[in-house]
């Protein structure tokens, strides 16, 4: 495979992390422009598990979701009286606060003669795990699509049962939700903390492919695109926001067809889906029909699964 | 079975309700009449657990639920057909349905109560993967009320069911309000239409400013001028 296509393929893995982070929020109806700093939290967790503490990859990579997870989990609590444009501006607040603590965080420690760790706004560079491990590009790769998967099989389990349907409740409706008994707050700060562990997991992705982090990577225009991902590709199902990633990194960035235009041609791009499909390519309506109409292919196997699931 | 005492609701500084004591009687349709801004709503949110009141007592059944969140009350039986917010409208008419059931654990029985509902209400049955939002505002509202049913509620709240509504689905929505009461359901109503109200409920509360300045029954109403003159019209 090409090492272009297995860089921007590598590319639209990790940023649909942060974009399926953004997504399961828009689906409690909650605006996060702040998802980054999660994103951030667990680069840095993870580079500083591997590169200065020694630890596994797979180790570094559970603990910088961790860490991101329950940085979610604080955050949850004062963000859950906030609605709408509030919540969107106090998890941007929270986010620039992690960004600018990270622009004075350090953290070195001496490692075979060379300063290995965290130096503030110079960044945290060393993060060598995968290349000090011999692990390809390519089996790169197919980790970051591994884990993609499994967090997509996750989504689409949790949208096909009662958490599910109880985000989409409260999506739509936090008070009549309410009014059919769904425990608002434990919920809410459950789709919080699962949206900072997806973070979290393509953070430490990110981190260990690029080797090095700094703060400005951070900012707050990558909260802005997880979002915007989500609103191009659809908000009917979790293969909407890949779908927006796709297209923004895929086609904009990668084949470099719109040199220099790519933010005007992808602010474009949202300004038209914003008045023709307000909630996406595949918003619900669309994940409907398409359902309906394989359903009316093929009843046998519907039948089948309803035998399956008796509930 | 409900009995509500000397209950204070606030929005901030400003008190709703300033003292409201009623009760709604096992098997009975009980209704509240009241003007706009009389604090009809702020009563069934503050029952529904919704609101909290800054004084008083709400006991259902001896037990005291003034002031707990909406879901245990949900859990104790009672449940709340809003006014206005009726239904999730991006979601379907079964989504719906089962929506009103979460609160239950008995998986088996939801099913069968689902197949009940769509006996009761045809219409539903027919649009049941249509979306919520697309029905008229009479299906909407026989919806939301078959998705409190789907709750198994011991006291069914309905906050103005007839809001907005062609007279002939109104009537509808009554006729169904006196099944679900000759079934053994106890309803309390807050509804503007009195005449309609007349026809079904067994008992009268008027509420104005807060507090309640009427206690009645139907025919003890009839024969109050000032209500007859309010909400009643001058033909009776």
């Amino acid at each position: 495979m090409d090492d272009h296509l297995i860089q921007v393929l590598s590319n639209i893995g990790m940023i649909t992390f942060i974009a399926l982070s953004a997504y399961v929020l828009l689906l409690t109806g909650e605006i996060s422009f702040g998802q980054q700093a999660f994103f951030a939290i667990s680069a840095y967790a993870s580079g500083i598990a591997t590169a200065m503490w020694g630890w596994s990859f797979w180790l570094g990579l559970l603990w910088g979701a961790g860490v991101a997870g329950f940085a979610a989990f604080l955050l949850a609590w004062p963000t859950l009286r906030m609605r709408g444009l509030y919540f969107a501006i106090g998890t941007l607040a929270f986010a620039e606060m992690v960004r600018l603590i990270f622009e004075v965080f350090h953290y070195q420690i001496e490692i075979d003669g060379e300063m290995v760790g965290p130096n503030g706004s110079e960044g945290f560079r060393g993060i060598r795990y995968i290349f000090e491990n011999n692990i390809s590009e390519f089996q790169y790769m197919m980790i970051i699509y591994a884990l993609l998967a499994s967090v997509l099989v996750f989504l689409f389990a949790i949208e096909r049962t009662r958490v599910g349907a109880i985000f989409r409740m409260l999506g739509e409706d936090e008070l009549l939700a309410e009014m059919q008994g769904v425990n608002r707050t434990y919920y809410k700060v459950m789709a919080t903390v699962i949206a900072g562990l997806i973070a979290g997991i393509g953070g430490a992705l990110f981190a260990h492919m690029n080797t090095y982090v700094e703060p400005k990577i951070f900012n707050v225009m990558l909260g802005v695109h997880s979002l915007a991902y989500g609103l191009i590709g659809g908000l009917g199902t979790a293969l909407g926001p890949l779908i927006g990633v796709s297209l923004d990194i895929g086609l904009l960035e990668s084949t470099r067809m719109f040199t220099g235009y790519r933010m005007v041609v992808f602010g474009g791009l949202v300004a038209i889906l914003l008045i023709f499909r307000p909630r996406g390519l595949l918003d619900e309506e669309a994940v409907h029909a398409i359902r309906s109409a394989w359903r009316r292919k093929t009843p046998s196997t519907r039948q089948q699964s309803e035998i399956d699931a008796p509930d | 079975m409900l009995e509500v005492n000397d209950i204070v609701t606030a929005y901030g500084k400003i008190e709703a309700l300033k003292g409201v004591d009623l009760a709604v009687s096992q098997g009975q349709v009980t209704c509240l009449l009241g003007p706009n801004g009389a604090g009809k709503t702020t009563l069934m949110m503050t029952i529904a657990g919704i609101l909290r009141p800054k004084r008083g007592s709400i006991r259902f059944n001896g037990q005291d639920i003034a002031g707990k969140p909406a879901r245990m009350i949900v859990e104790q039986g009672i449940v709340l057909v809003p006014e206005n917010r009726l239904v999730f409208r991006d979601m379907t008419v079964e989504e719906n349905l089962m929506a009103g059931a979460f609160s239950r654990s008995d998986g088996k029985t939801v099913q069968s109560d689902l197949e009940a509902m769509y006996e009761r209400f045809p219409h539903l049955q027919e649009r049941s993967t249509q979306y919520a939002g697309t029905l008229s505002g009479g299906e909407q509202q026989m919806l939301a009320i078959s998705r409190a049913l789907m709750a198994r509620p011991r006291l069914l709240l309905m906050d103005e069911p007839s809001l907005g509504l062609a007279p002939l689905i109104v009537e509808d929505i009554f006729r169904i309000i006196r099944e679900l009461n000759d079934e053994g359901m106890t309803v309390f109503v807050v509804e503007q239409n009195a005449r309609m109200a007349l026809q079904v409920a067994d008992h009268f509360y008027l509420i104005e400013q807060g507090k309640v300045v009427f206690d009645g029954t139907p025919g003890e109403m009839e024969e109050d001028e000032v209500i007859k003159r309010a909400y009643l019209g001058k033909k009776i």
